[in-house]
């Protein structure tokens, strides 16, 4: 056999380090790496727990990196970029907000079944929508969204309309309402380690792989045995759900809730999709890593300069997401890998 | 005789008024090699799709064990034991390679440990075990082309229905390629149906040639007999050509 011969420009090309690839490490190092990841998370919350004003911020980081990463699940492992995530956001909040008003209902019990409804209602609009690709797809999910906006300001005597609905404030963990900012960011805390580690697990798991693949060439997916469609309901139910349980918590936190806050694109549906852009979409880390850096910056852009001149930070962020759409086109996590394998190649070839 | 394990009956595909593949009957055995060729444009890779179930033919049967499989989607073939390659090969670019075998392991190890090392003794076999950590689309042509077919065989298939696999590929890798075909069919006893333009490739891999020309069947047996024949040499020529083999 020439096997020695035809496998010696191999080797020697495996040696000129490839950038480590998620999914194949021990199951071992991933609940390591994971630990590691939601403690370094959990820092914030540790070192500034007595500052309100951060604390809100924190909260806010944690519970819209747990959404971004819920988007992520379908938007980056499957690749269908939805913008229409806000009517399952919608759906978990308006359910919590009924049920607690209405109903004298403990959102901790309302969570579940609301989450769900949303992933039954999410299979629902992507069953006929997963036909389209690509902007299609987008498109047709951003009118979902201005369909549930127009239904949650029509039906008033469920919704209360324009008028929203406010959650009376009646401290207790039953009620999910606290007297401390700390307790909600703990919440918060353990809502982002839920996703996460949810991500954790489809990136290693048969769904996962599919989920990749359907995103990566849909034929060779089918090729290999995948059920295309099955697996794009698949993940947009399990997306559906996680989100939904973050509308529950936003909604318990906020004690108000009416359409502009639910619907609003740029600061629901489409800010998912964003902070996952920024972070490194399709990656377990990266919608995290997103929230880390857009959602305290945002409220210092617009605390510091909204003032001095409206619009101002908004012009800001949008200048720095294009710069990011030109220069990290992997998001954050993407450049980082990029800048290891960099210092490797340039300090790792004499050794 | 036993049932065929791929079989067509009179397998038609019109687009429009286009006969693309035309009344094309074929029997596969189990661990037979046979080879489509004829020229661009006669059908190959269209009766392939009806194979492979892409397209669903317009008249006539397609049967996998005997059993008709016209109404079945790619995705069920694949689980009854299809393996296939594509034309223009259609890696999973931003998983690495052994993450690409991965998705057609998890078809019969939906443990994430079973099918990471079916897909490694897989990469393996095909010689591509050093890259498994590489990004697909880090890897040469030729590699890529491997790649598919470890894809494929990782799924596990009784027939491996191959379309073009040597394209792009030069001299060397294209011997190699055809060593690592044979080794499968020789020691697994896979059955194979490709596609090939390189007649050189068709002489030296497989066991039985059938011909196409404008959607219908012109000529089916040996590979030195097809290559002879006057009918298939005006086909691919032209009228009034000798064939040389080279």
């Amino acid at each position: 056999m020439n096997k020695t011969n035809a496998s010696r420009p191999l080797a020697e090309r495996a040696a000129a380090v490839a950038p480590e690839v998620s999914g194949l490490e021990s199951p071992s190092t991933a609940l390591w790496r994971y630990l590691a990841l939601m403690g370094l998370a959990g820092l914030p919350l540790v070192f500034l727990a007595k500052d309100p004003y951060w604390l809100n911020i924190i909260a806010f980081t944690y519970l819209m990196g747990g959404l971004a990463a819920a988007w992520n699940i379908i938007g980056g492992f499957g690749g269908q970029f939805s913008l229409g995530h806000g009517v399952f956001f919608g759906i978990g909040a308006y359910a919590t907000a009924v049920g607690t008003t209405t109903y004298g209902a403990s959102p901790w019990l309302i969570m579940v079944p609301a989450a769900l409804a949303a992933a039954a209602v999410s299979m629902l609009i992507s069953w006929p929508t997963f036909r389209l690709r690509g902007p299609f797809f987008a498109i047709a999910t951003m009118a979902f969204n201005e369909v549930a906006f127009v239904l949650a300001n029509h039906f008033d005597s469920f919704t209360g309309g324009p008028r929203g609905i406010m959650i009376p404030f009646k401290a207790g963990f039953a009620n999910m309402i606290f007297k401390e900012r700390w307790q909600y960011a703990v919440l918060m805390f353990a809502f982002v380690a839920l996703v996460i580690g949810v991500s954790v697990w489809l990136r290693r798991s048969r769904l996962g792989y599919y989920l990749l693949a359907v995103r990566e060439d849909e034929d060779a997916a089918r090729a290999c045995g995948i059920d295309v469609l099955a697996i794009k309901l698949k993940g947009m139910a399990l997306s559906a759900f996680l989100t939904a349980m973050g509308g529950t918590l936003f909604t318990m936190y906020l004690r108000f809730i009416d359409p502009p806050t639910l619907f609003t694109l740029q600061d629901v549906g489409v800010k998912f999709a964003l902070l996952s852009l920024i972070g490194g979409v399709g990656t377990v880390a990266g919608p995290l890593l997103g929230a880390a850096l857009i959602v305290p910056f945002e409220n210092f852009l617009r605390a510091e300069l909204a003032n001095a001149l409206p619009g101002i930070n908004l012009a800001i962020l949008g200048l720095l997401m294009v710069l990011a759409a030109l220069f990290m086109k992997r998001g954050v996590v993407g450049a980082f890998e990029d800048l290891v394998a960099w210092v490797k190649r340039k300090f790792g070839g004499r050794s | 005789m036993s049932t065929p394990l791929l079989q067509t009956r009179s397998a038609s595909k019109h687009f429009m008024g286009l006969k693309a593949v035309d009344e094309v009957s074929l029997a596969v055995n189990k661990g037979e090699v046979v080879s489509i060729i004829g020229p661009n444009g006669a059908g190959k890779t269209t009766y392939f799709n009806l194979l492979t179930g892409q397209l669903a033919p317009t008249l006539g049967e397609v049967s996998l064990r005997g059993q008709v499989i016209n109404d079945l989607a790619p995705h069920q073939r694949a689980k009854l034991g299809m393996g296939r390659t594509f034309q223009i090969v259609k890696p999973l670019i931003a998983l690495s390679a052994l993450e690409n075998v991965m998705v057609g392991a998890f078809l019969r190890h939906p443990r994430h440990a079973d099918a990471r090392d079916q897909a490694m003794a897989v990469l393996t076999r095909v010689g591509l075990g050093a890259l498994a950590k590489r990004r697909a689309g880090e890897l040469t042509l030729s590699e890529r082309r491997r790649l598919e077919v470890a894809r494929a065989l990782a799924l596990d298939p009784e027939i491996m229905l191959l379309d073009e696999v040597m394209a792009g590929l030069n001299q060397s890798e294209t011997g190699r390629c055809i060593d690592l075909l044979r080794s499968l069919h020789e020691e697994l006893g896979l059955t194979f149906l490709i596609i090939e333009h390189n007649l050189k490739v068709v002489r030296a891999f497989s066991e039985r040639v059938v011909v196409l020309d404008r959607g219908r069947l012109i000529a089916e047996g040996t590979a030195d007999d097809i290559l002879s024949s006057p009918e298939v040499v005006k086909a691919y020529l032209g009228e009034g050509h000798q064939w040389t083999p080279s």
